[in-house]
C-alpha cells in the first residue's frame, strides 16, 4: 500500500470511524456509509492537508483504489508539491 | 495565527450590556414537517444531516419587524439605562424592500429619531452588525447602540425544496453596546470580517431585485424562492469560519485552548462540529440551540447567545468566540468576553395598523388604538 493510499485509510478510520473491515479497494465512499456531507469534509481535508481540490461530487461513487488514483493524479499536477 | 501577539490595549471597548430575543410560539417539528409530503424525507434524516430537531414559524401577519421590535424591546429591558441612540437590523427578510425595516422598527420602540438603517449580510448580519456598530462606538459616532437581528425565513423559502425546507426558522436576537472599560464583562476585543463575491450565487433569491424585477416578468418557481448549494456551501463554511475565527483570536492574543465559549452560526450541526474541531475548542464549551430553532439566519447567535446566558452556563467573563458565514458570501468572526446582561425574551410584537390598506397583502384585523402603537 502507497502512502496516499495508507493516508486515506487512517483518514476514514481514524476520522469517520469507517470500519477497518470495511474498508476494501474497490468500496466506494458510499459503501463506507459516507454520506454526501460526510464525502464534502473528506474533500475539504484533504484540502487542508495537501492543498489539492478534490471533485466530491466524483468522489463518493468511485472506488478507493480509484479515489487514490485520482488524488495521486492530483498532487502531481502540482508543480513543485512532493507527494506524501 | 498561534495567538502569540498580544492585542493591544484600548482604553475603552464596545461591551454588551444587553440581550434580548423573540421567537414565534409555534413549532414545527419534522415530523409534522415530513407528514406534510413533498420533501420525501424524514425526521432521522433531517436530524443526522443537520442537528434540527424543531423550528419556529412566524403566524400569517408577523413579518421581520414584529420580530425585531420584540426582541429589540426584550434586550433594551435587559440592558436598562438610557435607550439607544443607533439601531442597526440585519436581516435577509426585510418587511418591504423599500424602505428599510429598521427605521419602523425605532419608531415603535419609542426611540424618536435616531440613526436606523438595515444591514444585508444574510447569515453573518449579527456579526457584520456588532462589528460595525463597535466601530462606530469607538469612533464617537453614537454611544449606545442597539444591534438586532430578525428573520422571516418562513416567507423565503420553498416548502417543497429539499435542501432547504427543513434547515430555516423564524426568530430574531438583539444586543445593546455600551462605552466601558474592556475589563467589564461582554467587552469586543477582536473581530473579523470577509466576503468574497465570486461565488454570490451558492446562497441566493434569483428574482425580485434589480436584475430580475417582479413587474417585468413572471418568476418561475425556481427564482421566486431562497435557493442554496448545500455542499458548496458546506465545505466554504467550514473554510472561511474556520479561519476568520483564528483571525479574530489572534488579534485578541487569544490561544482557542482558552476560549471557554464558542458559538457559531448554526448553519447545520455538522458545520459547527466541524469548525469547532479544527479550533480544537472543547464539546464542552461549544453552545447552541440549532436542536430547537433551526437555521435562523442571522438571528442565530443572538438565539443561541440569549439562550446559553438565561441557562447561565457560561459565567461572565470567560473568552467568548463567535463565528458566522452566510450568503455573499460573507464571513466574520467576534472575540469578545461572555456578558453579564441577563437576557429577556417577548413574543412577536403584532404591527399596529392605520386604515386598512386595499394594497395590503396581509389584511390586518387589529383596530390601531394610541396604547397598541407603543409595542
Amino acid at each position: 500500500m502507497d502512502d496516499v493510499l495508507q493516508h486515506l485509510v487512517t483518514l476514514l478510520t481514524d476520522k469517520f470511524d469507517v470500519p477497518a473491515d470495511a474498508i476494501l479497494p474497490d468500496s466506494t465512499l458510499t459503501d463506507m456509509d459516507l454520506d454526501s456531507l460526510a464525502v464534502v469534509e473528506f474533500a475539504v481535508t484533504l484540502q487542508e492537508l495537501w492543498h489539492i481540490d478534490l471533485d466530491d461530487d466524483a468522489a463518493a461513487d468511485i472506488t478507493l483504489d480509484d479515489l487514490a488514483k485520482t488524488v495521486r493524479g492530483l498532487l502531481s499536477e502540482q508543480s513543485g508539491t512532493a507527494a506524501p | 495565527m498561534t495567538g502569540q501577539r498580544t492585542a493591544p490595549t484600548p482604553q475603552r471597548a464596545a461591551v454588551i450590556c444587553g440581550i434580548g430575543s423573540s421567537l414565534p410560539p409555534r413549532v414545527v417539528s419534522n415530523e409534522e414537517l415530513t407528514r406534510q409530503g413533498g420533501l420525501r424525507t424524514s425526521d432521522a434524516w433531517i436530524r443526522s444531516r443537520t442537528g434540527i430537531v424543531n423550528r419556529r414559524r412566524a403566524a400569517p401577519g408577523i413579518a421581520t419587524g414584529e420580530l425585531a421590535t420584540a426582541a429589540g424591546r426584550a434586550a433594551l429591558e435587559s440592558a436598562g439605562g438610557p435607550p439607544p441612540d443607533l439601531l442597526l437590523l440585519a436581516t435577509t427578510t426585510p418587511d418591504r424592500h423599500c424602505p428599510a425595516t429598521a427605521p419602523e422598527v425605532a419608531h415603535r420602540l419609542g426611540l424618536s429619531t435616531i440613526p436606523a438603517f438595515d444591514l444585508a449580510a444574510v447569515c453573518s448580519g449579527f456579526v457584520y452588525g456588532v462589528s460595525l456598530a463597535t466601530a462606530l462606538l469607538l469612533s464617537g459616532s453614537c454611544a449606545r447602540p442597539l444591534v438586532i437581528a430578525a428573520e422571516t425565513y418562513s416567507s423565503i423559502i420553498d416548502p417543497l425544496d429539499r435542501d432547504t425546507a427543513y434547515i430555516f426558522g423564524d426568530g430574531a436576537g438583539a444586543v445593546v453596546l455600551r462605552d466601558a472599560d474592556p475589563g467589564q464583562p461582554g467587552a469586543v476585543i477582536a473581530t473579523d470580517l470577509g466576503s468574497d463575491g465570486s461565488r454570490c450565487d451558492l446562497i441566493a433569491i434569483n428574482g425580485g431585485g434589480s436584475r430580475m424585477p417582479l413587474a417585468a416578468q413572471q418568476l418561475t418557481r425556481h427564482d421566486r424562492y431562497f435557493r442554496m448549494q448545500g455542499r458548496d456551501v458546506y465545505a466554504q463554511a467550514v473554510r472561511r469560519m474556520t479561519q476568520s475565527s483564528r483571525a479574530a483570536l489572534h488579534r485578541a492574543g487569544w490561544a482557542p485552548a482558552t476560549v471557554g465559549a464558542f458559538i457559531g452560526h448554526q448553519a447545520n450541526q455538522r458545520i459547527l462540529d466541524s469548525v469547532a474541531d479544527r479550533l480544537d475548542i472543547d464539546p464542552r464549551h461549544r453552545f447552541g440551540n440549532i436542536q430547537d430553532v433551526a437555521n435562523t439566519a442571522a438571528a442565530s447567535i443572538p438565539l443561541a447567545l440569549a439562550d446559553t446566558a438565561a441557562q447561565g452556563l457560561v459565567p461572565p467573563g470567560a473568552r467568548t468566540l463567535l463565528t458566522a458565514f452566510g450568503g455573499g458570501l460573507t464571513w466574520g468572526s467576534i472575540a469578545l468576553t461572555w456578558p453579564s446582561a441577563t437576557p429577556r425574551h417577548h413574543p412577536p410584537h403584532p404591527r399596529p395598523t392605520a386604515e386598512p390598506s386595499p394594497a395590503s397583502p396581509h389584511p390586518r384585523t387589529q383596530p390601531w388604538t394610541m396604547s397598541s402603537s407603543t409595542s
